[in-house]
């Protein structure tokens, strides 16, 4: 089988595309339904005619890959999927009845068609990067995936082995875990760019029972809420079918008034009563003077700061350097707005914030940002209160109950460093702790123990602690996913053994030894979910658009096959993804042949007859057990004076200013040089972080990679709406397509990052992500000294140079 | 005059420029990414930074009651239907000649192979009663309706909304 033939990334991708090309052709001209009116539900049909029209069900990838957030109704006209909607029957969006889908979710049917699909495996050839591989059997590539992890093992211990987590990752947060507790690994590289950042700092600041469960600033009853102050949240670009713009929109009618403190005016934002356009990565010197005037002014809530906060005096002294005066300066806003602002969270009831990504993950002092976030929430007594910070209607029990995958969090060995140190099993074998060894625990970590991601891979060329020897990529570029692409070539050159799994080629395969075809979340039929709601419960599973394309495999099957490859086979059901499926639905009586063949999942009316119930209002007791002193921490002493996350000091007990590794205040020599500031926004309403630059309709919207910026700032360099731009950072350069925005602010940029896939039905190049390429990765500082000391959090802004690129092939 | 004209209301206090309306027409209609698009979603801007203001509205076809595209087609495939005044295009009858696109004041029909194109108000995909065209079904945040002209009105004049202007008399309702 193994085919001798020598392929170049170029060549590869003409042969997918051959591959492809009658499914391609199709998908391009896709036939609709509607002319012909045939839009009929026709089952779970196994074999197709000639004009006949199927439904089936399938939970949308667009968000992420194995996520189940919107259920859709698939239409599929003689074996080509044509049309797509969101399926009524699951409670999408706003409830019941909903068939809304976004941008993305209208696109999904050009992602199985895509002819950057990898459709058989391979095994590297040439030299890393070269991009030379050579096609192989699934036996081999996992033969040589086996035999290199046992061999590794056995030499370097098993926490050499590590694996990318691309974002909340279904396949390796339950499978991917267990498989790491049975090999006896704790590195999970986990992004560092995450809400779990947040979480942490959520769960240290104002409590809460666990991980998942941590206390939030986000009204839990938006209809009762009269401010809501939106602070680096962008859920109108990152998932809107969940970021419930259209409750807030009902909420704004209904007379909420809402605050939105970000770099653009952007859509949903374009509603809010003010706008805050503060400097990218200052959002802690804002959080800390509102803070000054709430406590100066005394705005807050004098009887729950007494009985419910822990060294609010040491806070209140500590804010009292961090006057607007101050902050203006800082973050570019105008002192009186930042009283104003202050003044109004310090004084409308209830008040909440939804904080983003960012401000909590994407700044290198995010924890301090989160951390004085939630202390305004706090000191203004909006904790806890209807229409408040949480406080949510209780939804009655599911009607259906089903059964986690065990991770077999006990298998993974604690050695007699972890037993020394106090330290969870596997924490002493971190390569790179994204929070500290001390704090990890099963309360405080997700799925298990992190290393962060970008840290981690450094280890491959510092070997500090000891460097990892293999690392696995599934569904995850790291080109795209983390900061300094210069860095991560350095660190995959010198890692001794990289694989990859992916639907599409991605730019990091070029350094694979082995890359694996995954098929797409539309050719497998493992993955369910539930919706509860009060009407009743909701459960669906993936049904199969189509058989996987060309060799493709379900990434939950490799898992399965690898653990049984590797001896693991007793605790991966001896490789046989079906039982690992019945064990899970066990518990509902359902079964997994009557879940399939339901092309709409199954809905369980409540017969119980329970209702939503009110919570129990402001019940710190139980709120806050978790913390020390059962308070609030306004001076923090869970993590105050505990070593930090690079074991390189101690962390702080209040909120401090740091501020990004390049800013106009805080190095104002290197502004000097370089001017402006860039940011990005890294999740996108047309584009899955890095990926989907190559899927038409999303594509033909916005073909090049942009850089919003003020007109008035352009024509002082002689830019023109539409020009190439050469945008240089301290740390790389990068070709931009100059965008004149007026809702942003003349000394700040913002941007898409990714870029990196070709789309080839309309003629359009992927871009690099090296200097001179497109990504702003490039540009951004990378020192891990830099890095948030709690959680591992990485500057997503810097300062640039920007000029017009002459010679451009100027397309636009 | 239609017995009883159908139109759309578009509430630009609820859009947030998703592009879903955009690209679910596409979809539906079966139309290639790189050619032509029936809806788009219109921006207009206001003052300077920082006090600038933002406005979406997602438009298609005006199904007008005096519609420019329709009195100057030379074939007849260009035609107001009696029952519900949507403005159609018969493509069997078209010949492509674009003279529709200049009697537009919207610049609504668009060359697409070889005829002339746009919304037909979802016409053959709402085959039983209560279907709604594709974009205001996937609307994440109801900023589309479409229905009678007359509770379009209504329900636009409940947040200050009007009819759009213009010589033809759109069939559109704004607020």
């Amino acid at each position: 089988m193994a085919q001798t033939s020598t392929y170049t990334r170029r060549n590869f991708l003409k042969g997918a595309a051959a591959l492809g090309a009658a499914a391609v052709m199709a998908g391009c001209s896709n036939g609709a339904l509607s002319e012909t009116g045939s839009a009929a539900s026709g089952g779970n049909s196994q074999a197709t005619t000639a004009g006949t029209t199927v439904t089936k069900h399938a939970f949308c990838q667009m968000c992420g890959p194995a996520r189940t957030h919107c259920s859709t109704t698939c239409y599929i006209k003689d074996g080509v999927w044509t049309n797509v909607e969101g399926n009524p029957e699951a409670g999408n969006n706003w409830g019941r009845g909903s068939r809304t889908l976004c941008a993305k979710g209208n696109s999904a049917m050009q992602t199985i068609y895509s002819p950057l699909r990898i459709t058989y495996p391979m095994k590297r050839v040439g030299e890393k990067g070269e991009g030379k591989f050579e096609r192989c059997t699934w036996d081999e590539a996992i033969n040589i995936i086996a035999t290199t992890l046992k061999e590794q093992k056995e030499k370097y211990g098993p926490e050499s082995y590590g694996v990318l987590s691309p974002q909340f990752y279904a396949v390796l947060a339950t499978l991917g875990r267990r498989f790491l507790n049975v090999h006896g690994s704790p590195n999970y590289l986990h992004s560092a760019i995450c809400n779990s950042q947040r979480v942490f700092s959520r769960l240290v600041t104002l409590g809460g029972p666990d991980h998942d469960r941590a206390n939030s600033t986000v009204p839990g009853q938006l209809g009762k809420t009269k401010l809501l102050v939106v602070w680096g949240y962008n859920s109108e670009n990152s998932a809107i079918n969940q970021g419930n713009p259209n409750g807030r929109l009902n909420a704004i009618e209904a007379g909420l008034k809402v605050i939105d403190i970000r770099p653009m005016r952007n859509g949903l934002g374009a509603h809010a009563d003010i706008w805050v356009p503060v400097r990218p990565g200052t959002d802690c010197a804002l959080a800390l003077a509102i803070l000054n005037v709430i406590i100066g002014e005394d705005l807050y809530d004098h009887e729950f700061v007494s009985n419910w906060c822990s060294g609010f005096d040491e806070l209140a002294a500590h804010v009292q350097q961090y006057t607007p005066e101050w902050a203006s300066g800082i973050t570019g806003l105008p002192i009186e707005q930042i009283y104003d602002v202050a003044r109004m969270m310090g004084t409308t009831k209830p008040m909440g914030i939804m904080a983003g990504n960012g401000v909590g993950d994407q700044q290198n002092d995010g924890h301090d940002v989160l951390a004085a976030i939630c202390l305004i929430e706090a000191i203004t007594g909006n904790i806890g209160i209807a229409g408040g910070a949480g406080a949510g209607m209780v939804m009655p029990k599911p009607m259906i109950s089903t059964e986690e995958i065990d991770l077999l969090t006990e298998r993974l060995p604690k050695s007699a460093e972890d037993i020394q140190n106090g330290y969870s099993a596997g924490c002493s074998n971190l390569v790179a702790p994204e929070v500290p060894r001390w704090f990890q625990d099963e309360i405080t970590w997700e799925t298990g123990p992190t290393t962060a991601y970008f840290k981690g891979l450094m280890s491959t060329i510092d070997g500090n602690p000891k460097p990892l020897r293999a690392v696995f990529g599934q569904s995850s570029n790291p080109f795209g996913a983390t900061r300094q692409p210069k860095k991560i070539a350095e660190a995959l050159k010198a890692l001794d053994f990289y694989f990859v799994m992916d639907v599409y080629w991605n730019s990091s395969c070029d350094y694979a030894d082995i890359v694996l075809p995954a098929c797409s979340n539309y050719e497998t039929d493992v993955q369910f979910a539930m919706k509860n709601s009060a009407d009743g419960t909701w459960i669906g599973i993936n049904q199969k658009i189509q058989e996987p394309l060309g060799e493709s495999r379900s990434d939950w099957q490799f898992y399965l096959d690898l653990a049984v490859a590797m001896g693991y086979g007793d605790d991966f059901w001896n490789g046989d993804m079906e039982a690992c499926l019945r064990e899970q639905l066990e518990p509902s009586g359902i079964s997994v042949e009557e879940l399939r063949a339901a092309d709409h999942g199954i809905f369980i009316e409540r017969s119980d007859g329970a209702k939503p119930s009110e919570p129990k209002y402001q019940d710190y007791e139980n709120l806050f057990k978790t913390l020390p002193d059962g308070k609030v921490q306004c001076s923090n002493s869970w993590i105050g004076g505990k070593p930090n996350a690079q074991e390189t000091g101690t962390l702080g007990f209040l909120p401090t200013y740091k501020g990004p590794a390049e800013s106009i205040a805080g190095t104002s020599e290197l502004a000097q040089e370089y001017p402006l500031i860039l940011s990005d926004v890294h999740a996108y309403r047309l584009c899955e972080h890095s990926y989907y630059a190559d899927v038409p309709y999303l594509r033909e919207l916005q073909p090049y990679p942009w850089a919003k910026i003020n007109p008035q700032t352009a024509k002082k360099y002689g830019i023109e709406n539409g020009d190439w731009m050469k945008v240089e950072s301290p740390h790389g350069w990068v070709k931009l397509v100059a965008e004149y925005f007026e809702a942003i602010s003349p000394e700040t940029l913002m941007c898409r990052r990714g870029w990196w896939q070709e789309c080839a039905e309309l003629g359009l190049e992927g871009y690099g992500c090296f200097d001179g390429g497109s990504d702003v990765s490039v540009l951004y500082d990378s020192d891990p000294a830099n890095f948030d000391q709690f959680h591992s959090a990485m500057s997503k802004q810097t300062l640039v140079k920007i000029s017009k690129l002459e010679g451009a092939d100027n397309g636009n | 005059m239609a017995t009883e004209q159908l139109g759309f209301y578009v509430d630009t206090t609820r859009c947030i420029k998703c592009w879903a309306c955009v690209i679910t027409c596409k979809q539906w209609h079966d139309i290639k990414a790189g050619t032509i698009s029936r809806r788009r979603v219109d921006e207009t801007n206001g003052g300077t930074f920082p006090n600038v203001t933002r406005t979406f509205t997602s438009l298609s076809c005006m199904h007008c009651a005096n519609p420019g595209c329709v009195s100057v087609c030379p074939t007849g495939a260009v035609s107001k239907r009696a029952e519900d005044g949507l403005v159609v295009v018969d493509k069997e009858v078209c010949i492509g000649c674009k003279t529709c696109a200049t009697g537009c004041p919207f610049d609504v029909p668009q060359y697409f192979e070889m005829k002339m194109d746009k919304c037909d108000g979802c016409l053959t995909l709402r085959t039983k009663e209560g279907d709604e065209p594709r974009c205001v079904i996937t609307c994440p945040c109801k900023a589309l309706s479409f229905g009678k002209l007359d509770d379009m009105k209504e329900a636009a004049a409940k947040k200050g909304g009007n009819k759009k202007d213009g010589s033809t008399v759109p069939s559109v309702y704004i607020s």
